[in-house]
């Protein structure tokens, strides 16, 4: 029973829930800060998307009369449960470890494609045109990242998996201790080529500019958000900054977990988030243009593609 | 890779921004802005109202005088009306500051009347507009620009002619 | 005591969204707005305004243009799509009087007869300072109608 409320506490308050919101809106408004910044502006306050939020909620939310009610209304409910759910279940190292009875890595992946379906069903639903074009976008644009990442997270299992003398180990707390025992997979050149993989996922995954093809404001209106207002909206927000946690998150967990125990271990955690918030995502997204979506596609299906499966093969042969 | 630099240098050097809402700003010297009308030297002679592009500027005759009405509202600030005024009784300041509640749109106005009054020489009833001193030699004082203002346009016409001037 | 809605109410006003509608305008005021938007000189983002691509997410809504006859239709659709509560600001002298294309067979000028507008900035085209000094009152407006 007790472990029944420390699981809904994961979910709702650490490091999922509020905490992880507040963590993702603030990770936003430090982005859209150091991008004001580095295009020689003032920029937001760094508590903006907060305002954004609390603004949205403020708002009327309109249905379109062609618009499928339930579904249109449904869609950002399920894809922000499911990112909740998700920050639940990716581990922080030295200071929490998700209850296995959550879910593992493979839950993990599961959840992270929610939200795109969620994208791509509030898109269709909505009966915008626009709607439709950032739909078939999304769809394209996830069958082609979702195969790296899938890759890329079998050959971290495989090489956890191997130096424990199991086969695989899909379960992310393993992944983390194992490597705070033997050093992080940042510095193990069998997946190097999986690290590069993942780095051209999560920018493809968070939507930010040369993969936020679905989204595009200048091109297609913002595409399956194009019809959403007021609450609605508010919550495809938090649906993006939880993602945009859970998603770092997940990369520190494979790749970089070292962190002191207690405190000093969210503390670093934190400043990881930052670093990879400002560098991975600001940097890259102020230096950008936007792809075409076939550009995108083709070299998902190009380099993260063949770089993940070089790494798997690496790993299984080793 | 020559962003990098790009990055590198914006952040050194700072945002560019201007303090604008939350301070003054920086006008340039000779902006055309706000039109300013002065009724002392106006001579009534609609030269602005026939060169107005936008119609801001109209003239109507009223039981009191002769009302000159500008709408800010309306106006392209393109300084016809300061060219062509003989006396530049028209004039645009550097004001620029004209964003206003929809509720005031139409106290964004000029609405001047130049009054009528009866020829101090003749009788006949005339409007007290300005004389137009331009080209006068020697110019006009104060005192008989007050003086013409009183006359009707035949007795001005005959005090120019005595004084030597042509206009 | 000030209320928790009250609170609310300051921060939600710290994050109005601009909308452009162009309604026939000659593109002059529509440069000044991108200026206004673009340009490190005078960010916009500063007053926490962003601006977006759809109706639907809009609270401060810039028209410029005169109304043509032939938009005018149009207009009206996407105005109505914008949630309230919403403030309009008509930038650029088109949309107050009709400024050089007054009594036009072709436009519709005033557009305050078919639309609520709150704010008139003036100017052909205004500069984008005055643009920004017009969308903070629109913010002021915004505020007591939230």
């Amino acid at each position: 029973m007790l472990a029944n409320y420390s699981a809904l506490f994961a979910v709702l308050a650490f490091p999922g829930g509020l905490f992880a919101l507040a963590i993702g809106l603030a990770l936003k408004g430090a982005d859209r800060r150091l991008a004001a910044r580095l295009q020689r502006r003032v920029g937001p306050p760094l508590a903006q998307p907060f305002f954004d939020l609390v603004k949205l909620a403020r708002k009327r939310t309109m249905v379109p009369d062609i618009a499928a009610k339930p579904v249109f209304l449904g869609a950002p409910l399920i894809g922000a449960a499911s990112m909740l759910l998700a920050a639940a279940l990716v581990p922080i190292a030295g200071v929490y470890t998700p209850d296995p009875a959550l879910g593992d890595l493979l839950v993990l992946l599961y959840l992270l494609t929610v939200p795109a379906v969620v994208l791509m069903v509030s898109g269709s639903a909505s009966g915008s045109p626009f709607g439709a074009i950032g739909f078939s976008r999304e769809m394209a644009l996830m069958l082609a990242y979702e195969g790296p990442l899938v890759l890329v997270v079998a050959a971290v299992a495989m090489r956890t998996g191997a130096g424990m003398g199991a086969r695989v180990s899909f379960s992310l707390s393993e992944i983390v201790a194992y490597q705070q025992a033997h050093g992080a997979f940042l510095f193990d050149p069998m997946l190097w080529p999986a690290l590069l993989a993942f780095l051209a996922f999560y920018p493809a995954n968070l939507g930010i500019v040369p993969f936020d093809i679905p989204e595009a404001e200048t091109e297609v209106l913002e595409g399956p958000l194009l019809e959403y207002s007021g609450p609605a909206l508010g919550l495809f927000k938090v649906m993006s900054a939880l993602k945009a946690v859970v998603v770092l998150s997940l990369g520190i967990a494979l790749f970089f977990p070292m962190a002191p125990a207690g405190l000093a271990g969210l503390a670093v955690q934190l400043a990881k988030l930052l670093l990879l918030m400002l560098l991975g995502v600001t940097v890259l997204r102020v230096s950008c243009g936007r792809m075409r979506i076939d550009q995108a596609f083709r070299f998902f299906l190009k380099w993260p593609l063949a770089l993940s499966l070089l790494s798997l093969v690496i790993v299984s042969f080793a | 890779m020559k962003f990098f630099k790009i990055f590198a240098r914006n952040l050194i050097q700072g945002p560019s921004t201007i303090a604008f809402p939350f301070a003054p700003a920086w006008t340039p010297e000779r902006l055309r802005g706000r039109i300013v009308f002065d009724l002392a030297g106006c001579t009534g002679c609609r030269a602005c109202e026939q060169v107005c592009a936008g119609g801001a500027i109209r003239f109507d005759k009223t039981p009191q005088g002769l009302r000159f009405m500008m709408w800010h509202n309306t106006c392209v600030f393109c300084g016809l009306c300061t060219f062509y005024c003989p006396t530049k009784a028209i004039t645009q300041s550097d004001d620029w500051h004209m964003a206003h509640a929809a509720a005031h749109k139409f106290e964004m106005a000029i609405r001047e009347v130049i009054p009528y009054t009866t020829c101090s020489v003749c009788g006949l009833k005339t409007l007290a507009s300005a004389p137009n001193p331009v080209g006068v030699v020697p110019p006009f004082s104060a005192e008989e620009i007050e003086q013409h203002r009183q006359l009707c346009a035949g007795c001005r016409k005959k005090a120019m002619a005595e004084r030597g001037a042509t206009s | 005591m000030k209320t928790l809605t009250e609170t609310m109410r300051g921060l939600a006003a710290r994050s109005p969204w601009i909308y452009r509608i162009n309604a026939g305008s000659c593109n002059g005021c529509d440069v000044e707005c991108a200026t206004t938007a673009c340009i490190p000189r005078y960010d916009v983002e500063r007053l926490g305004c962003q601006y977006c691509g759809s109706p639907r997410h809009a609270d401060i809504v810039l028209i410029t243009g005169p109304l043509t006859a032939r938009i005018k239709d149009d207009v009206l659709r996407v105005y109505a799509e914008i949630p309230d509560p919403k403030v309009t600001v008509a930038v650029g002298i088109c949309p107050i009087s009709g400024g050089v294309f007054r009594e036009s067979y072709a436009v519709h000028a005033p557009m305050d007869q078919y639309i609520p507008i709150d704010v008139n900035v003036p100017g052909c085209p205004p500069r984008p300072q005055a643009i920004i000094e017009g969308v903070a009152l629109a913010i002021d407006i915004w505020r007591e109608r939230l």
